[in-house]
């Protein structure tokens, strides 16, 4: 047995080791990001000469904030789409019966691994053709299609590890499969959801080929293609102050939403313990 | 009606339509090279969208702003593509291969410009070429050509020069390029853009030209790299890292790393492009550097390689005179003196470069010129992406000792020519 | 309740089990909206790319194709580049996965340790997360530029060995930094995805194995990691599926140099750098088939893990 103090302390050694790996690059962010002209050439760990000029010039930027608001919406709508259709699809994959589930699982598993390079043409021309290039919902639905392999195996998994009896005694009191799927498993899932939401959110948050592929004008840029849009004074200067100060604002958001969703995942886990 | 049914049938619906008409779409603009349309009066009027790379500076709303107000019928828009010039070509190429009629004016490289002629992509311009072919320096017009057609006008030009430290930390004004590398060893080194990508073949075709070589042949159907002048500069290259006088970490450099290396002051000499001039002047450097055009390699005046950007008609515009009358306008010479003071973007017109106000944005104006005129560009091609990675590759083979000059020029003749064979 | 479910599920294949047509209705009814989602954006542009590669589009004349049959395919068996381009996708994908698996699951038990500022913890560990992927790409290149960035700056400092290597110049050392990268960006998905599976581990099955003695190790081995293994199979199979498929990674750190060109990054140089649309087609469609073909692996090699999650019981 470990003594206690010992734990304690290989413990907040583990935690120390954690921040600092994944933190250091992060804080290289901030650092450059307060760096301007000259000082960027450098390699000093703390700025010289510390600015906001880059989060300044951004934000005089319009490109920048409509693409926030672009990331935003389409972020929500995608993660509230992928949850809603994947915990459905899961439901029925992980629950009921009919013919035919491990085709359509591989099926579903195999359409988000077709590398996204080879069909960005092609989904360019048929979006061009139907009228939806450059809009939400052009973005969302390819979005949707390659989040949803990944939501619907976390659910399905999730779904499975709850008892079936939870389910049964519903179906005994009168409820439908339907009600039994919403009132029962779905609370007891809430863990489920909220890391296959965090990671279809992260996905979308992140994809850059789609969407500079689909999207050609400031109105629907998102994040990524606006940060890809950075301009230094030239075609070959790198902006790596702008781009820092960016991926700085970027992650604020991001982290008070984690910091939200993670009370979630605890209300989540005590309202509906269970037992093995 | 059964889901998984219907999802069956959609898909099998899906792949043979596409299979039934999956020829029309690389169709391009018609049948062979001879079929291509030209365009050849211009007329200031109708809606014109102009997709090129980023505007870092507003110089280009600036021209379109100004075209704008002279011009009340006609209404140019910007539609700006990402800032990496991979990311604009894939969007432009991936337009012109739907047909569609979104872009009409097209920033290209000068590196492209040949293989979307070569696909009939552009309109043809060589009679409005030809009204003003005289006030263009030369070089320029030289990568607007294909198949002695003009398929475009030259927008801005780039050269490569030669930076030096002056004063204690630095070295004498290089005479030679083999000069050069020994005082660089002797001082801090020189460093260029050596990483495996286009920016090597720059760098490689520099030494090459002034050698009085290349690795095409006029007509563009041989591969001339297995010669002597290419492995004397692979040598030469190779030499120049196991000597100490490069430092081996130009295998990792593009534009901005040996920019930043020389103005922290790692490198006595560098070989870039002009726009790391006026950021030099706001660094630490600001005072203890100096310009020049390339020095003479193996007794040879030194030569350049032609960078810059084209204006181009796509074949699918729906207004191609309105898109040549833009184009007349941005190379007028007031226009390209904007280019060329807000932007420091060297113009392509010759007498640019002699006004005072250009004079004094780019005080080195003159030296462009000349390294502008000196310049050669690199082989006009439609298979240019794959000879550029035949030269790179090899060379950065050859600079990281993988292989030995006289296998990487053996290699990248190969490969030459089986670009030349591509279907 | 594995065992139970296997058997139920041979039984109902045997008997022909008829199944309720209210459960049927129902359950293409909740499919339904991702199916024809996938098939929408899928079915099209999938199907359009496998008929390129089966193709040829000439680069030098225009209009010119012809039907190349299995043509671009045999090419790519033949290629080096191709054959490289597998060992190194290969080589990446087992150093990273099997690091990332490692690394996050040391962060998933920390965070599930009780203790005060897990909540901290949780969020720190998931920045690295919302830094854009190009973005980050960026910064480790310029961590790893030679003699002005970080990395050999603080390696010198340390006297460490590596300071005077050009890390993205040299083949290993590259690979070393792209791994690193993407161990960075990526342990923090998987350290989410155990971290979950752990929190539904109930504390009674530890507190008996207390009771009975069993030591901190031997409760790891024998209860948390049997216990977590649906989640480590998520974890391992899409983290999978994703490296095999990098791109931003090599494209920005080293364009491919130094044997890092993975397979998507040499579908990308072909597809839209050297336009030979029929041949990069039919890299992509390899690389999809290879993907699919280690994750049927997968499936095989850990029983009937999956299958029971579709299996009626």
């Amino acid at each position: 047995m470990i003594a206690p103090r010992l734990r304690s302390l290989l413990l907040w050694i583990a935690v120390a080791a954690i921040c600092v790996f994944c933190l250091l690059p992060f804080y290289w962010l901030i650092n450059v990001s307060l760096k301007t002209g000259a000082d960027l050439s450098n390699a000093d760990l703390i700025p010289p000469s510390p600015s906001l000029d880059n989060y300044s010039s951004i934000f005089e930027n319009n490109d920048f904030t409509s693409a926030l608001r672009n990331s935003v919406i389409i972020t929500t709508v995608t993660t509230a789409l992928a949850l809603i259709f994947g915990s459905f699809a899961a439901y029925a994959l992980a629950r009921l019966r009919f013919k035919f589930k491990f085709l359509i699982l591989a099926v579903v598993l195999s359409i988000s691994t077709f590398p996204p390079i080879a069909i960005a043409a092609p989904i360019f021309k048929l979006w061009t053709d139907i009228g939806i290039y450059n809009t939400y919902t052009g973005l969302i639905v390819p979005y949707l299609t390659f989040a949803l392999p990944l939501a619907i195996y976390i659910l399905a998994s999730f779904f499975k590890e709850i008892p079936k009896e939870l389910e049964e005694a519903a179906l005994v009191d009168g409820a439908t499969h339907f009600q039994a799927f919403r009132k029962v498993v779905l609370p007891l899932a809430a863990p489920g959801l909220v890391t296959a939401g965090l990671l279809t959110a992260f996905f979308v948050w992140n994809e850059f080929l789609l969407a500079v592929t689909l999207t050609s004008s400031p109105s629907a840029y998102t994040v990524p293609v606006a940060v890809a849009n950075f301009t230094g004074s030239t075609e070959f200067e790198v902006p790596l102050g702008t781009i820092s100060a960016a991926s700085v604002i970027i992650t604020i958001p991001l982290v008070a939403l984690v910091i939200i969703f993670q009370k979630r995942i605890v209300a989540g886990m005590t309202a509906g313990a269970v037992k093995g | 009606m059964n889901v998984l049914r219907l999802a069956a049938i959609l898909i099998a619906v899906a792949l043979l339509a596409v299979a039934g008409c999956g020829d029309d779409d690389d169709g391009g603009g018609g049948g062979g090279s001879s079929d291509s349309q030209a365009v050849t009066e211009s007329r200031a009027q109708g809606d014109v969208t102009w997709c090129i790379g980023k505007d870092t500076t507003g110089a280009f709303t600036t021209v379109v702003d100004n075209f704008n107000k002279a011009n009340p019928d006609a209404n140019v828009e910007l539609l700006e593509l990402p800032e990496s010039a991979d990311d604009q070509r894939r969007l432009q190429i991936q337009r012109l291969r739907a047909e569609s009629a979104q872009c009409d004016v097209l920033g290209v490289d000068v590196i492209w410009t040949a293989e979307y002629a070569a696909q009939n992509w552009l309109l043809d311009v060589s009679e409005a070429i030809e009204r003003q072919a005289d006030a263009f320096i030369p070089s320029t017009l030289e990568t607007a050509k294909y198949e002695d057609k003009y398929w475009a006008f030259p927008f801005n030009t780039n050269a490569g020069f030669i930076y030096w430290r002056t004063g204690q930390d630095g070295g004498p004004e290089p005479e030679s390029w083999e000069q050069m590398y020994q005082q660089a060893g002797d001082a801090d080194g020189f460093i260029y853009q050596g990483a495996r990508y286009e920016g090597l073949t720059v760098n490689f075709l520099e030494l090459l030209y002034s050698a009085g070589a290349t690795v095409v042949s006029e007509d563009g159907s041989e591969a001339t790299a297995d010669s002597d002048e290419v492995r004397n500069v692979l040598t030469f290259m190779r030499n120049g890292i196991d000597d100490g006088d490069v430092p081996k970490a130009v295998t990792t450099y593009m534009e901005e790393e040996s920019r930043r290396s020389f103005e922290a002051n790692r490198a006595t000499y560098m070989r870039n492009w002009p726009y790391a001039y006026a950021l030099a002047k706001d660094s630490q450097i600001a005072d203890s550097f100096d310009v020049t055009t390339f020095p003479p390699y193996e007794g040879n005046p030194g030569a350049g390689v032609l960078g810059g950007y084209n204006l181009a008609i796509s074949a699918f515009s729906e207004n191609p005179e309105g898109s040549l009358a833009f184009i007349e306008f941005a190379v007028e010479p007031g226009q390209q003196e904007i280019q060329a003071t807000e932007a420091s973007l060297p113009a392509v017109v010759s007498e640019v470069y002699d006004m005072p106000s250009v004079q004094k944005a780019l005080p080195f104006a003159t030296d462009l010129r000349d390294a502008v005129e000196q310049a050669q560009p690199r082989p006009v091609s439609p298979v240019y992406p794959q000879i550029s990675e035949a030269i790179y590759t090899n060379v950065y083979a050859a600079l990281q000792g993988d292989k030995s000059p006289d296998q990487a020029a053996q290699d990248m003749n190969a490969d030459i020519q089986d670009a030349l064979e591509t279907f | 309740m594995e065992a139970s479910t296997a058997r139920l599920g041979r039984r109902r294949s045997r008997g022909g089990r008829r199944y309720g047509s209210g459960e049927r209705r129902l359950a293409r009814a909740m499919l339904a909206p991702s199916l024809i989602v996938m098939a929408l954006v899928a079915a099209y542009p999938i199907g359009y790319a496998i008929w390129l590669s089966l193709n040829e589009y000439s680069v030098r004349v225009p209009g010119l194709s012809r039907f190349a049959g299995f043509d671009n395919y045999s090419e790519a068996f033949s290629s080096p580049e191709f054959w490289d381009a597998v060992v190194v996708t290969f080589m990446f994908t087992a150093i990273s996965v099997g690091i990332e698996l490692a690394v996050g699951l040391g962060m998933a038990l920390a965070m599930h340790e009780a203790f005060k500022g897990r909540g901290i913890l949780r969020t720190v560990v998931l920045v690295p997360w919302a830094v854009l992927t190009v973005v980050s790409a960026i910064t480790w290149r310029t961590i790893f530029e030679p003699n002005l960035g970080l990395a050999p700056q603080v390696l010198s400092a340390l006297g460490l060995p590596g300071a005077d290597v050009v890390w993205l110049g040299e083949t290993g050392w590259s690979m070393a930094v792209m791994v690193l990268a993407d161990v960075w960006k990526t342990a923090p998905f998987i350290a989410l995805l155990l971290l979950a599976g752990l929190q539904v581990i109930p504390n009674d099955v530890y507190d008996a194995a207390k009771v009975d003695g069993a030591t901190t190790l031997q409760r790891f081995r024998s209860i948390t990691l049997p216990l977590l293994a649906p989640a480590i199979l998520v974890a391992l199979i899409f983290r999978t599926l994703d490296a095999l498929r990098i791109f931003d990674l090599p494209y920005v750190l080293t364009r491919g140099a130094n044997d890092t060109t993975t397979l998507s990054l040499l579908s990308y140089q072909e597809l839209t750098t050297n336009r030979l649309i029929g041949y990069g087609s039919a890299l992509s469609v390899l690389t999809f088939a290879i993907v699919m073909g280690v994750s049927f692996l997968y499936i095989r090699l850990v029983g009937g893990n999956i299958r029971s999650l579709v299996a009626d019981d």
